[in-house]
């Protein structure tokens, strides 16, 4: 039984813990070089973007079929948002870090740790402060969409709020991962290095193992990077964003295991196995959903209307045997144009490569070798080709449907734009750093005290 | 010399009003013994010293304590009850020697922080900042603090916790003799209050000004528990002076 001289403070307050996460992360300098790093990383891709949109746009003022192409997406935000992600994957993991590497350098987790808090809520108050420098780290991304619509710009809010949440899940992801590197380090130097290794590694990952068959495939698949892509191509995959999230998770709780040093190292490493045991269910669970939602203006991850609801009706399983090495462009284009279309649209696709384990250098010889093999309700099909045009009708030939006649007006029109962002690089490379610089020497200013506190004396 | 009989029937004599009791415990750093089998008691409203020369284990014991280092083998009893590691930040708050936590913050947000966080009352906190000493450098930086400000700071942390046992490391480290008498005549007004005092000093003068009884430590083993006169006694030392009882004992 509990005895009644034991302090009850069990309901602590959350507030003084989350304000002092605050001003901890605004004191340190991670934060502010981060966001001064930043605004001229941003400002010169959007300079950049945006000149090369108006050059395309100059080129399709007189021709609608050149204007469908132009979409603000591809055009101008996934290559403004990439300085984002080469900031957070380089420089983020730092200012999390900081979040717990700082107190223990000082020794202040001995401390830490006796407050009236939970371990969880000690972790979980470190990972709110890192979700809120993600938030102060993106001004320059606001305001790049700011400038954008001032020039004239189009944005179409669900691609553009999509591609915002992949950004918060990956900084998210890359913040737990460097709490999770900070709990297991003795220092933020050693901290810093592991954290690295996972988001470096995850480019030699996208580099060296991307269009490698088998166990190397499903490897390059961890890569932190693909959390990007899917949203970049305007998509919410509900099994992708389960997926972060359990990232995210599991890494947070790792954290909290790893936190306390007054656990044996035997309890850490065996409620470790458990975390990653969750983990892994959840990430099972994830890959069998595929459900997804394609938030891009143009529909460009699926087919024309037409074509999604006449497909939608077939209730068969649809077996593709595709004979191409993974590798191979053509199969790339055939995932994107066909396959993960048709994956998203029918209940029961299964998608086989006929080729695995071999290269694209030794099947080229096969005359088999390209051919795409459908086949639907006990009869077969075969193309050559990778384009939704073609597929689709031999498939409605499979399934005994008429080809739907495609609907009016569902055209992506584009949004051609020639716009000058020469005076937005002065915003970018001088204004917004003067601001930033600013508010950074306003943060640090001495606090007000309390007259009832203040008493003279002298330094000892 | 006391022989290892005494000191085992000193440290099973376990009184009707121990707050903690600590039975048994053990610390090793790999091959390196840092605690064996260390017995004593904590008894309420008391300055308990942890007294030893450097290595002799008193911040592992601190430490273990506060539960801030798993210990290897042992108990430790609250009221005759064991106490959960969860429980252990209920009974007992330890402040480590020599931290500058939070450094790049000021010295006064560190201050209402731990305010707070324990939900301490502003005549409260006006009365610790007041009677540490601190209220000249609330502006400041932690990390501009000199060592005596730095250990005032610590202090008043300590002072704003509300648990019933304060266990702090080397508390005298820094100040000179006129600021380490006051702040003896604090920590008295503390135990006064209803808290109760370890500290571990290895400043044998200062230690026999401010406790009332003894732990002495050396590699890791307790050599003699009790009160000053009970370890002159147990050492045969006419000159009651606790230097040499510890040289006697270790």
């Amino acid at each position: 039984m509990r005895s009644p001289e034991l302090a009850a403070f069990h309901r602590a307050s959350l507030r003084p813990l989350l304000v002092k996460e605050l001003w901890e992360m605004l004191s340190g300098r991670a934060l502010w070089t981060l966001l001064l790093i930043l605004c001229p990383l941003v400002g010169y891709s959007f300079a950049q973007a945006v000149a090369l949109y108006s050059e395309a746009s100059s080129a399709a003022r007189d021709s609608p079929a050149l204007a469908s192409g132009l979409s603000p997406l591809d055009g101008v935000l996934v290559p403004s948002f990439g300085a984002l992600y080469l900031a957070v994957t380089l420089l983020f993991p730092f200012v999390a870090i900081r979040t717990l590497g700082h107190e223990k350098e000082t020794g202040a987790l001995p401390l830490l740790v006796q407050l009236p808090y939970r371990v969880p809520t000690l972790i979980a108050a470190k990972m709110a402060a890192i979700s809120i420098a993600w938030l102060i780290s993106i001004i320059p991304l606001v305001s790049v969409l700011i400038t954008w619509i001032l020039l004239g710009g189009h944005l179409y809010a669900p691609e553009t709020l999509n591609l915002l949440l992949g950004h918060l899940l990956y900084g998210l992801l890359v913040g737990a991962i460097a709490l999770f590197a900070a709990a297991i380090s003795e220092s933020a130097a050693t901290a810093a290095i592991i954290a690295l290794a996972f988001t470096i590694g995850s480019w030699v990952l996208d580099f060296g193992l991307a269009g490698q068959p088998g166990l190397l495939e499903w490897i390059s698949r961890l890569s932190l990077t693909q959390t990007l892509r899917t949203f970049e191509q305007g998509l919410l995959s509900l099994s992708l964003l389960l997926g972060i999230v359990a990232g995210i998770g599991g890494f947070t709780a790792l954290s909290a295991v790893w936190l306390h040093p007054g656990q044996r190292l035997q309890t850490k490493l065996s409620r470790s196995v458990i975390c990653v045991a969750i983990i892994a269910a959840v990430l099972a669970l994830a890959t069998q959903i595929r459900t997804s939602i394609d938030l891009s203006e143009d529909q460009r991850n699926s087919f024309p209307a037409a074509d999604q609801r006449a497909l939608a009706e077939l209730r068969e399983p649809l077996v593709i045997t595709v004979r191409l090495a993974p590798e191979d462009p053509r199969y790339v284009d055939l995932r994107r144009n066909v396959l993960s279309k048709l994956q998203r649209v029918l209940p029961n696709v299964t998608v086989r490569l006929a080729t695995t384990g071999q290269t694209m250098v030794g099947s080229t010889s096969d005359e088999a070798y390209g051919e795409i093999e459908y086949s639907y309700g006990g009869r077969v099909a075969k193309t050559r080709s990778t384009s939704h045009r073609e597929a689709l009708p031999l498939l409605y030939g499979l399934a005994g449907k008429a080809i739907p006649t495609p609907l009016a007006g569902e055209d992506y029109p584009g949004y051609p734009l020639i716009a000058g962002s020469e005076l937005t690089l002065l915003w970018f490379f001088a204004a917004l750093p003067l601001l930033i610089a600013m508010t950074w020497w306003w943060s640090r200013r001495a606090p007000r005290i309390p007259q009832q506190l203040v008493q003279d004396g002298g330094q000892s | 010399m006391a022989t290892s009989s005494d000191i085992a029937t000193l440290q099973n004599a376990q009184p009707a009003d121990a707050l903690m009791q600590i039975s048994g415990l053990s610390k090793r750093y790999g091959e390196q013994r840092a605690l064996a089998e260390v017995s004593f008691d904590v008894r309420s409203r008391e300055v308990l010293g942890l007294i030893g020369p450097n290595g002799a284990g008193k911040t592992t014991l601190l430490e273990t304590l506060a539960g801030i280092l798993p210990a290897d083998g042992g108990e430790i009893l609250w009221r005759g009850a064991p106490l959960s590691l969860a429980d252990r930040r209920d009974a007992v708050f330890y402040l480590p020697d020599g931290l500058r936590p939070w450094d790049d913050q000021f010295v006064i947000r560190s201050v209402e922080f731990f305010a707070a966080v324990y939900g301490c009352a502003e005549t409260r906190v006006v009365e610790t900042v007041h009677a540490v000493g601190l209220s000249p450098v609330l502006s400041k930086r932690i990390s501009t603090l000199s060592k005596g400000y730095g250990h005032r700071l610590m202090l008043a942390l300590a002072l704003l916790t509300p648990q019933p046992v304060l266990l702090m490391d080397e508390p005298f480290d820094g100040f000179d003799l006129r600021q380490t008498r006051e702040m003896m005549g604090l920590l008295r007004e503390v135990t006064g209050r209803g808290r109760t005092l370890v500290l571990a000093i290895h400043q044998l003068g200062d230690a026999e000004r401010v406790c009332d009884r003894f732990v002495l430590l050396a590699e890791g083993r307790v050599r003699g528990v009790g009160t000053l006169d009970q370890l002159c006694e147990q050492t045969k030392e006419a000159s009651g002076r606790l230097e040499d009882v510890f040289l006697a004992l270790t």
